[in-house]
């Protein structure tokens, strides 16, 4: 079960002091964060509080102020393989003249390293991850003939291809139907059941204590992160989103009760 | 220097073309500030370049070289340009900046080919359709002038009419349409008001930099003011005054074609005012450092709380490389801990050791961004 | 066919290739018009270079010139990085006024010297056989032709070692670097590509045209192929079809060569935007035209069964008013009919069972 590079007992991820500004504007804060190994964590908070922000500073993507991040105990930069990213959707040209399985092969980029090309076995392994998510029929269409869910899906078997251990993902579930995000979940935990970790910007906090075990709160700073019964709670939450949510989660489960 | 002016500016035809290139100036600084508001620059520099086979066409129907037919010829050219644009840009996947290179590059090439096919023309009196390509300001006169005084005036007027509908339209055109304000005859207007400053600047600047001279004094007014009324004045005013240098120092010079010196001359403000302006990128560089060294200074403040916080006593003394630890490169702490003592937040103790003061504790406490917004 | 109409060809043929090749990048980066600021850059990298070494054949001055839109772009996206000017602006403030400086030390300084402004905005590729090649007093053909192959060995190359790379970059910026690639370093590869293509097609078909070859072939083949390898292929065979023929219209009608090639590209694109199998104009529009009229007969059956099941639409009682003109309603009726699934018994409109079918499957979804 242990990958490549695993340290036994650090954690998968492990944040600490994380500070990062663009320009003038402090986007985070002073974030201090474990993610255990084999865990499905959530991250959630308002728009524009960082969430995308760290995700990218995970993996180095973006110049910190201040900050360490390791993975599996070791810098990010050895355990580059051992990460594997899911953007978000809206970030790429879906008019790419690309087809679903060679969008997938993608990857296997990172494997390859620069300037060798994919093979028989890079295609094998492509397909295996369509099958996985259920796609291997649309394996030739242009990926703009695609609905969003079928995107996503996509987007889920490339980074399955990457044979990573800690899975990093943006906003996985936006603008998918229901069929998908239910498709999309089974994965995602039978991942963290073999093991792996997986963390995710999550968005509708009504599905958070179905999904996850732990969850992040973040507005700028971390306002509480562990296990999602401990501090999934109408305190943080007021904390993070000021009132702008209408979610509580106390008040929903009081209604049920009555 | 002085006396070259005194000519200049004493004698008929100088005195007629520098009037010409203020007028252009006026026109296209005003006219410009709409095309760069609506991040259409670019759609400017096709539409100059697409009025050349117009122009050709113009004067192989009429067969002199007269400028009202010439006009017209080149604004028709420029605006089919500007419908192959959108044709292509919403009916199919080419997107924005292609369509532009396709408009621009066959229009041209269309042009450079007719333009050649005139020359080979017997007895065709085509000398003076290659100036506008670079331009050629000495050959503009009087009447010329009064074509491009008049033609600007229009355009002015427009402006000046729909002054507020414009606004709407570079600002938000949704909601100026839910106004009841028609974006799409508003969005005509307005590229017919481009047009027609692009047609009369042709014949000064040419159509190869004539976009430059409807782009560069907006950016370099917009660095100066934020409001709408104030960017277009200013726009006018520069674009006038390098018009009439431009004009000018291709006279003084020999070999010095009017459109380039024009244009060098309104890039230059442009840059100057991009850097050094009060809001330009010097100031900016120097805010950005400044915030910088904030959230650094922040920051250290605030890892020496909690270090101190894991010894109950929120005084406990650290050095300053267990402080280093875990920052990125570049990042000097020591820097940061010098401004955080002059500030009185924190105090050495021993050799390179520090610790929060009792105001230094204060402080830390309001940090928190969280804190802040409850 | 002429030698010299064979070298003009040959060298024209070389060109369009190289500039396909990275067009196809350039067109799916969103970057076409940086095409047109680099190809006016390099003349300003061309004259220094010139000033620099005082000699029209030297490699210094292909060098100075790649440099030199290579800067152009750093400049321009330093300018839009500052936040304080759009993109579009700055692409605009800043190569006109590069290419400004570049025709004016032209026209002051170097009037003796065979560049001048005309061939600069031009090119004059007519003129290419006249400059030969000469190898131990043997003439090995016209020297532009070995310049512009050896740019095409090197977008070939380029293409073929960072294919990989310059897709997923291209495709996914932020997912390229989380595995890696660098895409800021293959970003500036592929301008300082583009330069030197740049460079080597600025004598054959001048600074304007070339936005031509590097953007339109790539644009046709955009819209036939939904693969990336067979557009950079289609691509080049549409630079070089349009190279090819474009001569031979100049040559007929005795015009400029490079703006009758881009003129021919101009033709090809409106050929391909106009009939591309599925991405065509007509293509698209005769499947909106078969969805409105699928959505229009859908419409029609389903009002007519629930006037069956007596829950008649209280506006339309004669259910053909709900379209907005009688032509399109009798149209309509008449594909209906053709097709078997209504009837028409004085006046008045009856489905049969294929409608009534049909309008079934509709109301449920299918
Ligand atoms: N490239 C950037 N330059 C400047 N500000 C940015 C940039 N990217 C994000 N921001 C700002 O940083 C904040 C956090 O952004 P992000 O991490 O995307 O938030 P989230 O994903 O939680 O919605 C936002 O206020 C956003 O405006
Ligand atoms: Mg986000």
């Amino acid at each position: 079960m242990s990958g490549r590079g695993e340290n036994p007992v650090a954690p998968a991820i492990r944040v600490t002091d994380l500070t990062v500004a663009y320009g003038d504007k402090t986007v985070l804060w002073d974030i201090d964060l474990e993610i255990p190994k084999g865990s499905m964590v959530a991250v959630v908070g308002p728009n524009g509080a960082g969430k995308t922000t760290l995700i990218k500073s995970i993996q180095g993507l973006l110049p910190r102020v201040a900050g360490v991040i390791s993975i599996h105990g070791k810098s990010y930069e050895k355990q580059r393989k051992e990460v594997s990213y899911v953007p978000q959707r809206g970030s790429v040209d879906w008019d790419f003249p690309t087809s679903v399985v060679d969008t997938v092969k993608m990857g296997s980029y990172g494997d390859l390293g620069w300037i060798r090309r994919p093979g028989r076995k890079e295609h094998e392994k492509a397909l295996g991850a369509l099958e996985k998510v259920d796609m291997l029929e649309f394996a030739q269409r242009q990926i703009s003939q695609l609905s969003g869910g079928q995107q996503q899906r996509v987007f889920l078997a490339r980074a399955l291809v990457q044979s990573a251990s800690v899975y990093l993902l943006d906003e996985p579930f936006q603008g998918v139907d229901a069929t998908t995000e239910k498709a999309i979940v089974t994965i995602l935990k039978e991942l963290v059941g073999g093991g792996k970790t997986v963390l995710a910007v999550h968005h509708d906090l009504n599905t958070v204590s179905e999904y996850y075990e732990r969850i992040a709160i973040l507005n700028v700073g971390l306002v509480a992160s562990g296990r999602v019964e401990d501090v999934f709670n109408s305190e943080n939450l007021m904390k993070a989103y000021g009132g702008k949510t209408s979610f509580f989660p106390e008040r929903k489960a009081a209604k049920r009760a009555v | 220097m002085l006396e070259f002016a005194v000519e200049l500016f004493s004698d008929y035809t100088a005195r007629t073309i520098l009037l010409g290139a203020a007028s252009l100036g006026v026109v296209s600084g005003v006219v410009g500030s709409y095309a760069v508001l609506r991040k259409q620059s670019l759609v400017g520099d096709v539409m100059s370049h697409a009025a050349l086979p117009g122009i050709v066409l113009a004067f192989m129907i009429v067969g002199v070289k007269e400028q009202l037919p010439i006009f017209i010829g080149a604004a028709l050219s420029a605006v089919l340009a500007v419908f192959v644009i959108n044709l292509v840009t919403r009916n199919s996947r080419v997107k924005t900046d292609s369509a532009m290179g396709i408009a621009l590059s066959v229009f041209f090439g269309l042009g450079l080919v007719l333009l050649t096919y005139v020359q080979r023309m017997p007895d065709a009196n085509q000398a003076g359709l290659d100036k506008f390509l670079f331009g050629q300001a000495e050959a503009l006169v009087e009447k010329d002038v009064l074509i491009i005084g008049l033609t600007g005036f229009f355009a002015l007027l427009v402006v000046g009419l729909f002054w507020k509908e414009f606004k709407l339209l570079c600002f938000d055109p949704d909601f100026g349409g839910t106004m009841g304000f028609s974006m799409k005859s508003l969005d005509i207007l307005v590229t017919a008001v481009i047009v027609s400053a692009i047609v009369i600047g042709l014949q000064t600047v040419g159509v190869v930099l004539m976009s430059s001279m409807l782009i560069a004094p907006a950016v370099a007014a917009r660095q100066w003011t934020g409001t709408m009324g104030s960017m277009v004045i200013l726009a006018a005013i520069i674009a006038a005054v390098s018009g009439v240098t431009g004009v000018a120092l291709s006279a003084g010079f020999e070999n010095v074609p009017t459109g380039p010196a024009v244009i060098v001359c309104v890039s230059v403000i442009a840059f100057f005012s991009v850097l050094f302006s009060p809001n330009g990128f010097f100031t900016l560089k120097l805010k950005d450092a400044r915030s910088r060294r904030e959230i650094k200074k922040d920051y250290v403040l605030k890892a020496l709380h909690d270090l101190a916080l894991e010894h109950d006593d929120p005084g406990y003394a650290h050095s300053e490389r267990l402080l280093a630890l875990g920052s990125e490169k570049g990042f000097s702490v020591k820097k940061s801990l010098w401004a955080l003592r002059t500030a009185g937040y924190v105090e050495s103790v021993g050799e390179d050791n520090w610790r929060l003061t009792q105001s230094g504790i204060r402080e830390v406490k309001k940090l928190s961004p969280l804190e802040k917004d409850l | 066919m002429s030698p010299h109409q064979f070298d003009i060809q040959l060298v024209a043929i070389i060109v369009a290739a190289s500039c396909s090749i990275p067009g196809a990048f350039l067109v799916l980066r969103r970057m076409s018009m940086m095409t047109d600021a680099i190809s006016h850059s390099i003349l300003l990298g061309i004259i220094l270079a010139f000033f620099l070494v005082k000699d029209l054949s030297s490699p210094i001055l292909i060098i100075g010139a790649a440099a030199s839109g290579v800067l152009a772009i750093s400049l321009i996206e330093a300018v839009n990085r500052s936040r304080l000017v759009k993109k579009d602006a700055s692409i605009g403030i800043v190569f006109p006024f590069l290419f400004s400086v570049a025709v004016i030390l032209l026209s002051k300084y170097a009037r003796n010297v065979h560049i001048d402004t005309h061939s600069v905005l031009l090119g004059e590729i007519a003129f290419a056989p006249f400059d030969r090649f000469i190898l131990s007093g043997m003439d090995m053909g016209p020297k532009s032709a070995y310049v512009m192959g050896s740019i095409l060995l090197l977008n070939l190359f380029f293409i073929s070692f960072f294919y990989k790379e310059l897709k997923v970059s291209t495709f996914d910026e932020s997912f390229a670097s989380s595995i890696g690639f660098r895409p800021r370093l293959i970003h500036y590869l592929l301008m300082a590509v583009v330069s030197f293509t740049c460079v080597g097609a600025f004598d054959a078909v001048g600074s304007i045209l070339v936005i031509a070859l590097i953007v339109i072939p790539p644009c046709c083949a955009y819209l036939l192929t939904d693969s990336l390898s067979r557009m950079i292929f289609l691509s080049v065979v549409f630079g070089i079809s349009a190279a090819i023929s474009g001569f031979w219209v100049a040559n007929w009608l005795d015009v400029n060569i490079a703006g009758s090639m881009a003129f021919v590209c101009g033709v090809f694109f409106l050929v391909v935007f106009l009939l591309a199998p599925e991405r065509g104009l007509f293509g698209i529009m005769r499947e909106k035209r078969r969805q409105r009229m699928d959505f229009a007969e859908a419409s029609l059956l389903v009002s007519l069964y629930n006037q069956e099941k007596g829950e008649a639409v209280k506006n339309h009682p004669d259910s053909r008013g709900m379209f907005q003109s009688t032509d399109f309603a009798s149209k309509v009726v008449g594909f209906l009919k053709g097709k078997g699934e209504i009837a028409v018994t004085g006046g008045g409109l009856f489905l049969t069972e294929k409608g009534r079918e049909r309008a079934r499957m509709t109301l449920e979804g299918r």
